[in-house]
């Protein structure tokens, strides 16, 4: 049946569309059909300035999203986000407390914990066998512990400088949502064109079957959770640069919503499959999503019922798929 | 001699896996490796691979002396295994999957996706694969598949390829294609070792083979000095003149218990009859999709009846349903003893005992005693390798599985018993055993129908035959009609064939 055939001159974009997997269509249609129904609800919808706003808000989902598709990829799961989030958010500003000067250390200090913290749940997921689940619950409650010892309430304060992160703008739109987009296609060529970015796909795969083809899965798992608490840090930075000031319950929630674009976007909780191309449009689906809902002056807690199912359906339409396959 | 092992021994907890077992093959030859499962095969190549570290001896690889350190280290030396579950990613791509730990780069170390692609079609031609480079692993055939692997081998200049029971996954045509390919191989210079249970196969593409029993050497022999005989007695270490048990006497087979009539079954069955009768073994035979299996599935109720009538002892079965048959006194085994026959996560005495839990306990609580009791006795009359009646059946091999499997159907039936592949991807010994169990339970009184695709048993066991072709029943077989040949020939007749076969 298939035949080797000399590939007929394409154009890449044709090609990109005829590549793309069924699930990103999907998600590009609910996308158009979420603006439709938002031009219904709302005549200040459609509005320039609005999806600058959409744009700018889908920062913190996009980076904190962006780490948890690479650790689904591998087949685990980064339930330690949220609480990561309010970790670097409050050590954020506490440390920097209005201190121009402490801006560089405290940021480049505050990823590089991110960084080493998921490389731990990464290493205790691999060597002690422990489902990444329970180990990253487990990490949760030890940084939310953390995070609560340093302080009980909002501490200390960013300079203004620090907030141009998440106000500043160039042609309307947000640093924080360029820097979420470039970082995007920074992991998005990281996976597709090195091995390095490749073996993540692979021990997502079959991780027996790539030790037996010489790959190291330790590695592998260690860097997919350190670039995980890389993302979940930058985050925690991102929303202290929006908020002003550090939360200890900053990242609430984020577990979830992290997870949301992920497996809407159609990357596989088993792993191997999937992408950051998905899970972008994910966030801006959720993003769009909320949007609408707050114009509808919905509640904050229906969008959490949304969203729960949501994140049902979506995974249970990626499973059914899967069976027919 | 590219590969040569010298006196190497492996022992694991318990059992002295290899004991001084020598092996070698040479650039070119096609070595058969052959022995009942627990022989040592698997340890051996493992060792020969780097995933086990041996205990004792040496192994010499292209001339030197090797330790190695990890089954990656001998894949770069130029050791490839082709395991059978295949080492390949299903959402990848042919050309990603050939390259996956050696992707072709740029100057810019990025993944050149375009040399990749050229290479892989290269080297895909260069097997007589068919294959799109651009197509997803889960979207290919095995055979396929095996292709793909192959390819891999051949990228890294494999000097030795083991092909471990690479048929065991593939119809004929793909054997065949499997074959030339190896002979494609053999002629390039790559040493080859072909691990099989099918002796057949190894007469057809091996140069010499090495027999393992109980982790020791038999010997290793150029396959043109021995025959099927001599090779399976050297396997067994006994003289197999008795592999099968005589057949049912006159006066032994009885009134027909199992009546099919004109069994259509979707488009997989179209209009099948046959009738199987108190102790005779009547085989089903014909390739595979002949419909066999949806044939016995049908009589037993878990297929739907698209068309026909069912008769047990007599009676017709109005609505066939699994429950109903087992309460009829019919069992079944399945073909596919993982996915529906036995209930891994339990043990063996559970397993037993599934189907008559109404007699091991009292209204609802299960008496575990005498489930044991059961399973006990179990072990002891089919010989099943295994510790005790609290073994976890995930941990035996495929004939003690096929054991325990049997072992419960003959508790619960008392009319007939249908057996799909009773003996796939069982050792030579286990065989023998489970022919044995087969001609007995039929002398004690059941019909036995049993479903194989081994010309050789079907031929050796069964009273009678069915002869199956693309759904349709080509002929019927008894006594001394019984050959290889004739079964053969009506497995492949046309439905223009159909008159001829009938008259056989």
């Amino acid at each position: 049946m298939s035949a080797v055939t000399s590939d007929p001159p394409r154009t890449a974009a044709r090609q990109a569309i005829r590549q793309m997997p069924v699930s990103l269509l999907v998600v590009l249609g609910l996308i158009v059909l979420l603006l439709a129904i938002g031009v219904i609800a709302s005549p200040r919808f459609a509005s320039l300035n609005n999806f600058r706003n959409i744009f700018q808000q889908s920062a913190a989902l996009g980076f904190v999203s962006l780490g948890q598709t690479i650790v689904v990829l591998t087949g685990g799961i980064d339930l330690s986000v949220g609480a990561m989030i309010s970790l670097t958010s409050n050590f954020t500003s506490g440390w920097i407390d209005g201190d121009p000067n402490m801006v560089i250390p405290v940021v480049v200090g505050v990823i590089a914990l991110g960084a080493a913290i998921g490389c731990v749940n990464g290493a205790l997921s691999h060597y002690l066998r422990v489902h990444p689940l329970i180990v990253t619950l487990g990490m949760s409650a030890i940084l939310q512990g953390c995070t609560l010892l340093y302080s009980l309430a909002p501490v200390g304060k960013v300079t203004d400088d620090f907030e141009a992160f998440a106000y500043g703008r160039i042609f309307g739109l947000s640093y924080g949502g360029l820097a979420m987009l470039a970082l995007f296609a920074l992991v998005g060529v990281f996976l597709h064109r090195t091995r390095t970015g490749n073996a993540i796909y692979v021990v997502g795969g079959d991780a027996r079957g790539a030790r037996l083809l010489g790959i190291s899965v330790a590695r592998t798992m260690m860097l997919a959770y350190a670039m995980s608490g890389t993302c979940a840090a930058l985050t925690g930075v991102y929303l202290v640069s929006r908020m002003g000031s550090g939360d200890p319950w900053r990242g609430d929630g984020f577990d979830l919503a992290s997870i949301t674009p992920v497996v809407v976007g159609g990357t596989a909780l088993s792993g191997g499959r999937g992408g950051p191309l998905g899970t972008l449009l994910g966030v801006y689906l959720i993003s769009l999503l909320n949007n609408i809902l707050n114009f509808m002056d919905v509640s904050t807690f229906y969008q959490w019922i949304v969203q729960g199912f949501i994140i049902i359906t979506a995974v249970a339409i990626h499973v059914e798929k899967g069976r027919r396959a | 001699m590219i590969v040569e092992a010298k006196a190497i021994s492996k022992s694991f907890p318990g059992v002295r896996s290899l004991d001084r077992v020598d092996f070698s093959v040479s650039a070119g030859e096609v070595r058969a490796l052959v022995g009942e499962n627990g022989a040592g095969k698997s340890t051996l190549i493992k060792i020969i691979a780097g995933a086990y570290t041996p205990d004792e001896g040496e192994l010499h690889f292209d001339g030197g002396n090797v330790k190695w350190s990890s089954p990656h280290e001998a894949q770069a030396a130029g050791i490839h295994v082709i395991y059978q579950e295949l080492v390949l990613f299903p959402e990848m791509t042919v050309a990603q999957n050939i390259f996956v730990n050696r992707q072709p780069r740029n100057s810019l170390r990025m993944i050149d996706y375009r040399a990749m692609k050229t290479r892989a079609k290269a080297l895909l031609g260069d097997l007589g694969a068919l294959i799109d480079v651009n197509e997803k692993i889960k979207r290919l055939s095995v055979a396929n598949r095996q292709m793909v692997e192959i390819a891999r081998a051949l990228d890294s200049d494999a000097k030795l390829i083991v092909f471990d029971e690479p048929t065991a996954v593939l119809g004929g045509h793909e054997v065949e294609l499997l074959f030339a390919i190896i002979r494609g191989l053999k002629q390039r210079g790559v040493a080859i070792v072909f691990i099989s249970h099918r002796l057949d196969e190894i007469f057809e593409i091996a140069d010499s083979a090495t027999v393992l029993k109980d982790g020791k050497l038999v010997g290793s022999v150029p396959i043109a000095a021995v025959d099927r005989n001599k090779l399976v007695a050297m396997m067994i270490g006994r003289n197999l003149a008795d592999i099968y048990p005589p057949k049912a006497q006159e006066g032994e087979v009885g009134e027909v218990v199992v009546d099919a009539k004109d069994i259509v079954v979707g488009t997989r069955v179209k209009g099948v009859s046959f009738e199987a009768r108190k102790g005779e073994v009547l085989g089903v035979a014909g390739m595979v999709g002949a419909g066999r299996t949806e044939l016995a599935h049908a009589v037993f109720g878990s297929l739907p009846l698209d068309g026909g009538s069912i008769h047990l002892v007599g009676q017709a079965a109005a609505k066939p349903s699994p429950a109903r048959s087992i309460a009829a006194g019919l069992g079944f085994l399945t073909e596919d003893r993982k996915g529906e026959g036995l209930f891994m996560l339990l043990d063996l005495a559970a397993n037993v005992t599934a189907p008559v839990l109404d007699t091991v306990g009292e209204s609802i609580r299960l008496d575990r005693g005498a489930e044991k009791n059961i399973a006990q006795k179990q072990i002891r009359d089919y010989a099943i390798a295994a510790t005790g009646p609290e073994a976890s059946v995930a941990n035996l091999s495929g004939g003690n599985q096929q054991k325990v499997l049997l072992g419960r159907w003959v508790i619960s039936s008392r009319t007939a018993l249908i057996l799909d592949e009773p003996t796939r991807g069982v050792d030579v010994g286990a065989k023998v055993e489970i022919y044995r169990i087969i001609r007995q339970l039929a002398r004690w009184g059941l019909a036995i129908i049993m479903i194989s695709s081994e010309l050789p048993e079907i031929v050796g066991l069964c009273d009678r035959v069915v002869v199956l072709c693309e759904g349709r029943k080509t002929g019927e077989l008894a006594g001394l009609e019984v050959t290889e040949n004739a079964v053969l020939q009506l497995a492949v007749a046309r439905r223009d064939a159909m008159s001829a076969g009938r008259s056989a």
